[in-house]
């Protein structure tokens, strides 16, 4: 009985503010129902009357999605706040696992035929070339060590910031997150010579064609190169 | 043992049933014992060029549910002594009348007593060109200088590569016209080729004889002195491992003799 004593006597939902909103740090040893109670006194605090933006940290309590949905709608139940984010500081396997593939280069060699697919959950490297009627898809970016002849889609899971490029962009489209771009004569940023040449989004969410010596300048951050001379 | 080869296309009207009959009468011609498939259930027309159509009695079918045995289903041709047999497709069923395993099994068999097995496959992707390519060893992709046809091999190349019985695919390009790849207005062998990027396997020039060959039944490959049958007598052997060199196709330009003469002879 004493160490139930004792969680009551810890504040179990600690208020902290930040920038302009604030943060709701929750305990993560005591039992989800105390949490769940506790939380809604404290947001039923009635000195809690400007209308505020809440992130929730869960710190090392692993909540499923539906736990984090109700978490979120018991700080609503105060009328005055709204929760932004979610934030925890654990992962589950499968969640880094997917963060880890995400975050590699995957490598294909071979042509990529008409109807075929191919995919990558981080960045790809097609080493061949991309047939017409053929596709390739990334979470990251695409780049294609041949002749890219059918459609490249980069950042499939939102990344705006992914490229395409190629030894020859000769796509029939490029699609960078779900901005779509078809490669039709009228486009005047086709070259004659496709040779040697990127794609990206500007900001105005238009696809952009440019040399793949200036990928450096508008997107110094793809390099993840560390070290040298 | 014998090597079965599968001859394919995706695109119809390329021009598979030709090259099949052609490549065989060719390897028959060069004294190796061929057998021929048609697997275009219920469109069946090898017979046809070859001309054996008045003797059909049994078909594929017949074979595979047993009302016949496989040698009572084969046509002989008599022009080529004891060379050169067809089996023929049934016109009465249709394509999904036949499974993958009957097929590999019929093809294994006819391998033990020919040099050649080559299958005549159907247009397009379905349980035709699945029955086909089961029991195949090798595959011959024909393309045209279209770009719809080179498109459609692309992409039958991309499902040949899949199949783990048949190794790397050859191209046939068929019905070339040297003057319309000369101006540029079709594909040339280069761009088919470093497209596709497999192994050429020869090339056959575009000819009308080859379509009123096909009409009287007589392969167009049996007439030495057509371009077509060089093109296919010279595949015939590349098949049989020679190495031949391909053909040119253009004639040669006129030389500076030659065009004087022409001036004087007006």
């Amino acid at each position: 009985m004493k160490a139930q004593v004792t969680h009551f006597l810890k504040n179990l939902v600690t208020i902290k503010g930040k920038n302009k909103g604030l943060v709701l740090y929750l305990d993560d040893q005591c039992a989800y129902t105390d949490l769940l109670a506790e939380l809604k006194t404290k947001v039923s605090d009635p000195a809690l009357d400007s209308d505020t933006e809440v992130t929730v940290h869960l710190n090392k309590r692993y909540c499923t999605d539906s736990q984090i949905q109700e978490l979120s709608e018991v700080v609503q139940t105060n009328p005055h706040l709204k929760v932004v984010a979610t934030t925890s500081d654990i992962l589950t396997v499968e969640k880094s696992d997917q963060l880890i593939r995400e975050s590699q280069s995957e490598t294909y060699v071979g042509i990529v035929r008409s109807g075929q697919v191919v995919k990558a959950e981080g960045d790809l490297v097609v080493i061949g070339d991309v047939n017409p009627n053929g596709r390739v898809e990334a979470g990251g970016s695409v780049y294609v060590l041949g002749r890219l002849k059918g459609a490249a889609h980069a950042g499939t899971k939102g990344n705006r910031d992914a490229v395409i490029a190629a030894s020859w962009l000769e796509a029939t489209q490029l699609k960078i997150d779900d901005e779509l771009e078809t490669m039709t004569d009228e486009l005047s940023s086709l070259s004659e010579q496709p040779e040697m040449e990127c794609a990206y989004l500007h900001t105005n969410g238009t696809i952009i064609i440019d040399r793949l010596q200036e990928l450096r300048f508008i997107r110094p951050q793809i390099s993840t190169f560390k070290g040298g001379s | 043992m014998g090597e079965a080869i599968v001859i394919t296309s995706g695109k119809g009207g390329v021009g598979k049933t030709t090259t099949t009959a052609n490549l065989g009468t060719a390897l028959a011609l060069q004294g190796k014992k061929v057998c021929l498939i048609d697997t275009d259930i219920g469109l069946r027309n090898l017979d046809v060029i070859l001309g054996l159509e008045n003797r059909i009695i049994y078909d594929l079918i017949d074979v595979l549910e047993g009302r016949c045995k496989v040698h009572q289903a084969l046509v002989k041709d008599k022009r080529f002594e004891d060379m050169l047999y067809l089996l023929p497709a049934a016109q009465t069923a249709d394509k999904n009348d036949v499974n993958p395993e009957q097929m590999k099994e019929l093809v294994f068999e006819l391998k033990k007593d020919y040099d050649f097995v080559l299958i005549d496959c159907p247009a397009g992707i379905e349980q035709g060109y699945k029955n086909a390519v089961v029991g195949a060893d090798h595959a011959i992709v024909v393309t045209t200088p279209e770009i719809s046809a080179v498109r459609d091999a692309d992409r039958i190349i991309g499902l040949l590569e899949l199949e783990e019985n048949i190794d790397a695919p050859r191209l046939i390009i068929n019905r070339i016209r040297p003057h319309l790849m000369k101006a540029g207005e079709a594909l040339d062998i280069n761009e088919i080729t470093t497209h596709l990027s497999i192994d050429l396997l020869g090339i056959i020039a575009d000819d009308e004889r080859v379509i009123s060959s096909s009409n009287k039944g007589e392969p167009i490959v049996m007439d030495p002195s057509n371009t077509a049958a060089l093109g296919y007598r010279n595949i015939a052997r590349r098949l049989l491992g020679e190495s031949v060199p391909l053909m040119s196709m253009e004639k040669a330009p006129p030389s500076l003799f030659t065009k004087i003469k022409a001036v004087f002879t007006k």
